[in-house]
């Protein structure tokens, strides 16, 4: 029992740690494309720009499917129940998100002004919906979102597309959007140089500034939310389904967990700092440093977001007590051993080829260069 | 309840997109290791050739490689957008493996994907060298994983339904992948996939000695191919038959249909090389026939037997009947996970429960199931015969033909005679569809085979999807068609827009950064904690 | 030394091998078929290239008396 417990909660914190991945690696790529049109004025800049994430991209888009697979396996209920439920939102990210690997490999490709220009505005959609998307979803969490179930665990969604497209989900997306616009002009920043660095430079900063207002004014909005108390229910490391608990809606309930643990004020500090950070990085053109910064400025945000839900990972607005917790929804303890495993195992392994790969491929990319390469992006 | 239309829809939306991703998949996984072939020529004998080589064909696997990345993206967003009851009632053994294959397999290929193509000059040759062999074992190994994945929908192994969850839980991760499924299908798809880039690589440089062009390059490739893709279609073909056993033990419906087999028959039981499947009738409208051949392929042995559709239905009978008092003790312990006579009910029928679900479809409640729904049920338990049978007739033909073709080429090339043989290289241009189509005949043999089941016995497909409506179905699938046509189209301007231009436009194409310092030498070195990204 | 060092590493690889190949071919004799078939497709489809090279330098050398063929 023990030991399951233990093991779930060590599965909510890595699937956190693969949602940052997915946050800084594919948000940077997102915000590059989002900011593509803005920062490159010419096609060749715009070439720059892309060949300065071309080598990583689509090792940076495995942290997408990474979370999307360790949700699958450790928390199956809620991957199932989110991803039917979010059914027309979810296909918004997967077709402007499949776009996105096609405008790397064939955008340069052809010659043509138009070819490269609709494909110019692919990158624009395809990173900042995707961004929107994944801000929002979490956004929706804070409400709860309403479905149900059968007997068997058939899972009902009874909501509309609009209504996951609420004023606190849409500010959560925007927020979203900017830390990857901000991430994105600093991974420009690092390989530019001239007008492009000036624009990206300006860039970071307006995008920190939009990213530390609506940080700040969704923490105040989620104290008037309404948020979910667990009354009773199995608890923590018992196999049990959603059917068996009974969950109350309590004004102030997601600053339960702070308030318990004042220790944990400490992460949303982290990512005020680290929006904060990466401003003044950039302003003192240290744009490496500020990219580490930006980094931190998600884990923050990320962070925030979980410790406030936990245990809840996908409340229900229609029907509170079938709410899928870190204890209700995860794998079996022998899935979350065996996984746990091959993470072990392997993560440091990513994280060693990861950076070698940005090692070797490190320093600015020169215009000259893409102009003459067949090869380049 | 699910909608049926709804269910329909979410089947054709799933092999559709899966069978268009898997257009590109088995290129990638052969031609990766084609070119770890020619790159390992090229650093053992130093000849530009074979680095020309490896970097023109590279140019098309990535193009090909960028819409199998894409188009896998779909896949795994489908299971939990369409299939929400199969994703939660299997997700704790189902997504172990798809997980794994992101953090072992995926992550590996597309992070040297990137090496493979923009490091050439800032990589040593033995390091590059290197990277190219890891981009082709870690595709490989991602087919692994999808397939060790796959294998449990055909046979579930290594796993038990645990009443108190209400979902199939992981028993032992070692039977999951070690199932004899999903061994024999990763070898027989995995070599497939080499025969599709055989025949790929093969017909493109048959084009070229066809058009005089790129002679030194196109004869190098073709030899290498022809080599490359006989030994592979043998070992396809050898798979074949091991998969063809496997499906005897585990999937005897899928067998009967493969066979087109309505009724069982006595040893040697006779082969249906053609034969016209009547599903209504349960029989064939008729057949050509090779006595002693079915009981030879299938059991090894002149005396062996399968069992035909007549004799499957009545099993599936009586595992019905016995799969009743299953679901509904499940029902009990839903609300009372603890109820002691509920569990003892479960425990007792337990073995049958996917076939208590596969009756609920025309019997929701349970409570009274007429012998006529039973019946239905069971007829239910049969795949679309016709279609197994004729994809199956097809994939082996295509197998065969292939194999006869790989091994003319061999003679040709060995002699160095093949871009003399004018006919011969026209036919080699004609056969690169052959696989492709092969590939996809494949698919629908495995999964159309494994109908009606997700998971085979288990789980019924009709209460797999998720419980959308018909017009969210309808937009999904108007929107996967628009957009996927729009893909193919602009993939195949780019492919045959770069076989046209060759090599030539190619040469010393590489990388588009310089080296920021002169003297800068790139080792595999992990690179320090603060250095890891984007830092110079 | 260094030679020694050497071997005892390849030595350590070589048992570890065998170890690996002994479990394998235990529980999964057609990964390790696989494993084993690939590398040896590949091998010699490289090597049938090789070949091509030899038997072009070969034919150019009766041709041209002993000139070699630049690629």
């Amino acid at each position: 029992m023990e030991i399951y417990a233990i093991l779930q909660v060590i599965w909510w914190l890595l699937l956190g740690v693969l949602l940052i991945g997915l946050a800084v690696m594919v948000g940077m790529d997102m915000g590059v494309g989002a900011i593509l049109r803005y920062v490159g004025r010419t096609d060749l800049e715009r070439r720059v720009a892309l060949n300065i994430i071309g080598p990583h991209w689509d090792g940076n888009q495995v942290w997408f499917i990474l979370g999307g697979g360790a949700i699958f396996a450790a928390f199956p209920l809620i991957y199932a129940t989110a991803f039917s439920g979010f059914y027309v939102v979810m296909l918004l990210l997967l077709w402007t998100m499949i776009m996105r690997p096609l405008g790397f490999e064939y955008r340069s490709k052809i010659a043509n002004p138009v070819w490269r220009n609709v494909w110019d505005w692919v990158f624009l959609v395809s990173g900042a919906v995707p961004m929107i998307v994944f801000g929002a979803a979490f956004g929706n969490l804070f409400h709860g979102v309403p479905f149900h179930f059968e007997w068997n665990l058939t899972s009902f969604y009874t909501g509309s597309f609009l209504g996951l497209l609420n004023p606190f989900a849409i500010m959560s997306g925007v927020l979203a959007l900017a830390l990857a616009a901000m991430m994105g002009a600093l991974t420009v920043m690092n390989g530019a140089e001239g007008a492009m660095y000036q624009r990206a430079r300006g860039l970071v900063q307006v995008a920190a500034i939009v990213a530390i207002v609506l940080f700040a004014v969704g923490g105040a909005w989620v104290h008037m939310l309404p948020g979910y108390h667990i009354v009773s229910g199995p608890g923590a490391g018992v196999p049990q389904t959603p059917l068996q608990q009974v969950v109350a809606m309590v004004p102030g309930a997601w600053q339960a967990n702070f308030a318990a643990r004042p220790i944990l004020w400490l992460v949303p500090l982290l990512g005020f700092a680290g929006m904060l950070g990466a401003l003044l990085a950039a302003r003192a053109r240290r744009s490496h440093l500020g990219w580490w910064l930006g980094a931190l400025a998600w884990i923050g945000v990320i962070g925030t977001a979980g410790v406030s839900l936990f245990p809840f990972m996908l409340p229900s607005s229609s029907d509170p007590s079938v709410s899928l917790t870190v204890w209700n929804s995860s794998s079996s303890e022998l899935t979350l051993l065996w996984m746990l495993g091959f993470a072990l195992v392997f993560v440091p392994l990513i994280l060693w080829y990861t950076s070698w790969a940005f090692w070797v491929m490190r320093g600015k990319v020169s215009a000259e260069k893409i102009a003459e390469d067949e090869h380049a992006y | 309840m699910i909608d049926g239309t709804v269910v329909d829809l979410s089947r054709i939306q799933f092999a559709s997109t899966v069978l268009y991703h898997f257009l590109f998949v088995p290129l990638t996984l052969g031609l990766s290791f084609l070119l770890a072939a020619m790159e390992t020529v090229y650093v053992t004998t130093g000849k530009p050739i074979y680095k020309e080589m490896a970097q023109f064909w590279g140019k098309l696997f990535m193009i090909n490689f960028a819409l199998g990345v894409a188009t896998g993206l779909t896949m795994e967003f489908q299971f939990g957008t369409n299939w929400s009851f199969y994703s939660s009632f299997v997700g704790d053994i189902f997504g172990a493996p798809l997980a794994i294959e992101g953090l072992m397999a995926f992550f590996m290929e597309s992070t040297f994907v990137g090496l493979m193509i923009f490091g050439w000059e800032r990589l040593s040759k033995g390091q590059h060298l290197a990277v190219t062999w890891l981009v082709a074992l870690a595709s490989n190994l991602s087919a692994l994983w999808i397939l060790v994945a796959n294998s449990f929908m055909q046979d579930p192994k290594g796993a038990v339904f645990d009443p108190t969850t209400l979902r199939m839980q992981l028993s032992s991760f070692q039977q999951l992948i070690f199932s004899p499924d999903a061994q024999s299908k990763f070898v027989h798809t995995s070599i497939a996939g080499y025969v599709t880039a055989a025949v790929f690589v093969a017909g493109i440089s048959a084009f070229y000695m066809l058009k005089k062009r790129h002679m030194e390059l196109a004869k190098r490739s073709f030899r290498m191919a022809a080599l490359y893709g006989v030994m592979a279609t043998i070992g396809v073909i050898t798979l074949g038959d091991a998969l063809g056993f496997v499906a005897a033990q585990a999937q005897p419906t899928k067998l009967a249909a493969m066979e087109g087999l309505w009724k069982s028959e006595p040893a040697p039981m006779s082969f249906n090389l053609i034969a016209f499947p009547d599903q209504a009738k349960q029989e064939n409208a008729g057949a050509v026939r090779i006595p002693y051949l079915l009981s030879l392929l299938v059991t090894h042995s002149i005396d062996g037997t399968v069992a035909g559709v007549n004799t499957l239905e009545q099993e599936a009978t009586r595992k019905i009947e016995n799969g009743i008092p299953a679901v509904q003790a499940l029902r009990t312990l839903s609300k009372d996970p603890k109820d002691a006579a509920a569990l003892a009910q479960f425990n007792a029928h337990e073995k049958d429960l996917g076939y208590g679900f596969l009756v609920q479809r025309y019997a929701p409640d349970l409570n009274n199931v007429t012998p006529a729904q039973v019946q239905q049920a069971a007829r239910d338990t049969i795949p679309p015969v016709a279609w197994v049978f004729w994809s199956f007739r097809a994939m082996v033909g295509f197998g065969l033909l292939m194999l006869a073709f790989f091994v003319l080429a061999v003679l040709y090339t060995l002699r160095n005679k093949v871009q003399d043989k004018r006919w011969f290289l026209i036919a080699a241009v004609w056969m690169i569809p052959v696989p492709f189509l092969a590939n996809e005949c494949g698919w629908l043999v495995a999964e159309l085979g494994r109908q009606p089941w997700t998971v085979f016995g288990v789980l019924p497909t009709w209460m797999s999807a998720s419980t959308h409506s018909v017009g969210y179905m309808v937009f999904s699938l108007i929107g996967f068609v628009g957009l996927y046509s729009i893909f193919i189209a602009v993939e195949m301007v780019l492919m045959v827009r770069a076989i046209r231009q060759g090599p030539e436009a190619h040469h010393g194409g590489g990388d588009a950064r310089p080296r920021p310092r002169p003297a800068l030498a790139p080792r595999p070195v992990p690179a320090a904690a603060h250095d890891t990204n984007l830092e110079g | 030394m260094k030679t020694f060092l050497y071997f005892l590493l390849f030595m350590f690889l070589a048992v570890v091998v065998i170890l690996l190949a002994v479990l394998l071919g235990d529980q999964g004799a057609w990964y390790f078929a696989w494993l084993v078939g690939t590398a040896m497709i590949v091998l010699i489809s490289a090597a049938s290239a090789a070949l091509l090279d030899t038997q072009e330098e070969h034919a150019a050398g009766q041709v041209a008396g002993g000139a070699r063929k630049p690629l």
